[in-house]
């Protein structure tokens, strides 16, 4: 009987303590990486370098998922307009804000996490089961501070940019929709008389986390791989898992303070 | 003086070191053999901080060191260095910024005095041709040279070397293994080299110790070695495949 307690309490346990020891894991890194931005402890040429490998090289990426997201986002709110009420004329602000709000920098972060977040698990992954990791610290260059800061700098000043510009492609994308099938003027859908401040803040505020959780969520799984071939493979699985899930938990987090407390 | 004191060493259920004590002398090279996963390079990192035993302790010429903080251990990556089994070049950097990242790190030297340095360094190894070229550019066994280049940097007392000939051609290892010679010869520099390369050990050893089954099996000289009646020994030794050995 005690047994049997004791099984029942170590299955519900396990998966609490391993949770528990990944987000004390993930905490770690980012403490370490508050610490080496405040001290100014920042390898700037890799930032610069990191930034194009992130910013730049994503864009064809972003145009493509934007793009797409713009068109099939105005055609199913036209069609429904058409139907219930045949006045575009909200439709294109109402579009701008929802974009700024919430989806440019949502999906945004959502690509870089799949895209950039793999890529950085594994390029980390495979220094640590190829001891490149350890060399770095027997030549006193700390993991964090040498690969995990600069990506983190560079992330969060290019998902801010790549924002910006997936704002401007879905609008773009969505007002050609718009003009080609319904017939809206490209003047009327281009409004930005519902976009206040406080909705691009918010919008800038959510890219700018997420650019800054990305890399440090998908460094530590880099971090934490062990083995070969097949340890870098599930770092960089969990590094995506684990980056989308906190695109999304602070996509929560920030609207609702934005929403709730701040009444926006 | 290094010693390794009732070293326990566990990764999950699996209890790699089982007590492990073990101490060089200032000026060897202690060649540190067994079989794959017997836990030669997991003792060895406990050394230099990239491992920390479940207990015993480790002393570093007369210091514990056991338990030292991660910045703590930097000092002694200074006095300890570490040629690693893949050599563990940044393939991003060429062969010359390699060779310099352990003085702009752990003595914060400009880029250009450095450079200056490490091109000394990469002198010593016959690899000042290659500065400028990159890692991925070079064979294994001149790759292993550049790695020597960098962990000699500092003017290190205490090298680990972590199987410095395996993957090499005949050739490239006699030049390793006279690297390790002339390193004990002229500068007097402690080495612990993790490797089953029988040619090496025999030649190159002044002392020799088995890890096996999470102990120390047999601790001596080369000649030691080949006088024990250990069949496990005589087993690894002679590499006969068949033997008490549990493998």
């Amino acid at each position: 009987m005690n047994a049997r307690i004791g099984q029942g309490f170590g299955a519900v346990g396990a998966p609490v303590v391993a949770v528990w020891r990944h987000g004390w894991a993930i905490y770690s890194v980012f403490a370490q990486v508050v610490w080496a931005i405040v001290t100014g402890a920042i390898r700037w040429r890799e930032v610069v370098r990191q930034a194009y490998l992130i910013g730049n090289r994503s864009l064809f990426f972003i145009t493509v998922t934007l793009g797409f997201l713009g068109l099939i986002s105005v055609y199913q709110v036209a069609s429904q307009i058409q139907r219930i009420l045949p006045d575009f004329t909200m439709m294109g602000p109402a579009f701008i804000q929802l974009m700024w709000r919430e989806f440019a920098p949502t999906i945004t972060g959502l690509m870089v996490a799949t895209r950039v977040g793999s890529g950085i698990a594994a390029e980390i992954g495979s220094m640590v089961v190829t001891e490149q990791v350890d060399a770095l610290r027997m030549c006193n260059a700390d993991p964090v501070r040498y690969l995990i800061v600069p990506r983190t700098v560079a992330s969060a000043v290019m998902l801010v940019m790549l924002t910006i510009y997936a704002v401007f492609v879905a609008t773009l994308a969505g007002m050609a929709l718009a003009d080609v099938v319904f017939n809206v003027d490209p003047s009327t859908f281009v409004s930005f008389r519902l976009v206040t401040t406080a909705d691009v803040a918010l919008g800038l505020a959510k890219a700018l986390s997420y650019g800054f959780w990305i890399p440090i969520v998908a460094g530590q799984a880099g971090l934490s791989a062990t083995g070969g071939s097949a340890g870098v493979g599930w770092a960089t699985t969990r590094a995506v898992v684990s980056s989308s899930f906190a695109v999304i938990l602070l996509d929560f987090i920030i609207s609702g303070f934005g929403y709730v407390v701040l009444n926006l | 003086m290094i010693e390794f004191i009732d070293i326990h060493k566990s990764f999950g259920p699996k209890h790699v070191l089982r007590g492990v004590s073990l101490t060089v002398d200032e000026g060897q090279v202690l060649y540190l053999i067994g079989s794959s996963g017997a836990g030669k390079s997991v003792l060895v990192k406990h050394l230099v901080g990239l491992l920390k035993p479940d207990s015993g302790r480790i002393i570093l010429d007369g210091r514990d060191i056991t338990w030292l903080r991660e910045d703590e251990f930097y000092a002694v990556r200074k006095t300890c260095a570490m040629v690693f089994q893949n050599s563990t070049l940044f393939d991003s950097m060429s062969v010359l910024d390699n060779v310099a990242l352990p003085y702009r790190k752990h003595h914060r030297l400009s880029r250009a005095d450095a450079s200056r340095r490490a091109r000394e360094k990469l002198a010593l190894v016959h690899m000042e041709h290659a500065a400028r070229r990159f890692p991925g550019d070079l064979g294994d066994g001149l790759r292993k040279r550049v790695a020597i280049a960098r962990a000699l940097t500092l003017d290190p007392q205490f090298v680990i070397f972590d199987e410095p000939t395996t993957g090499l051609d005949p050739v490239a290892a006699d030049n390793v293994d006279d690297l390790i010679r002339s390193l004990r010869n002229d500068t007097g520099v402690t080495s612990i080299v993790v490797s089953h390369d029988l040619r090496s050990i025999f030649s190159v050893a002044d002392r020799i110790a088995m890890i096996y089954d999470g102990h120390i099996r047999l601790d001596g000289t080369p000649d030691d070695f080949r006088r024990s009646d250990d069949p496990v020994v005589q087993q690894f030794i002679n590499g006969r495949p068949d033997g008490p050995m549990k493998i």
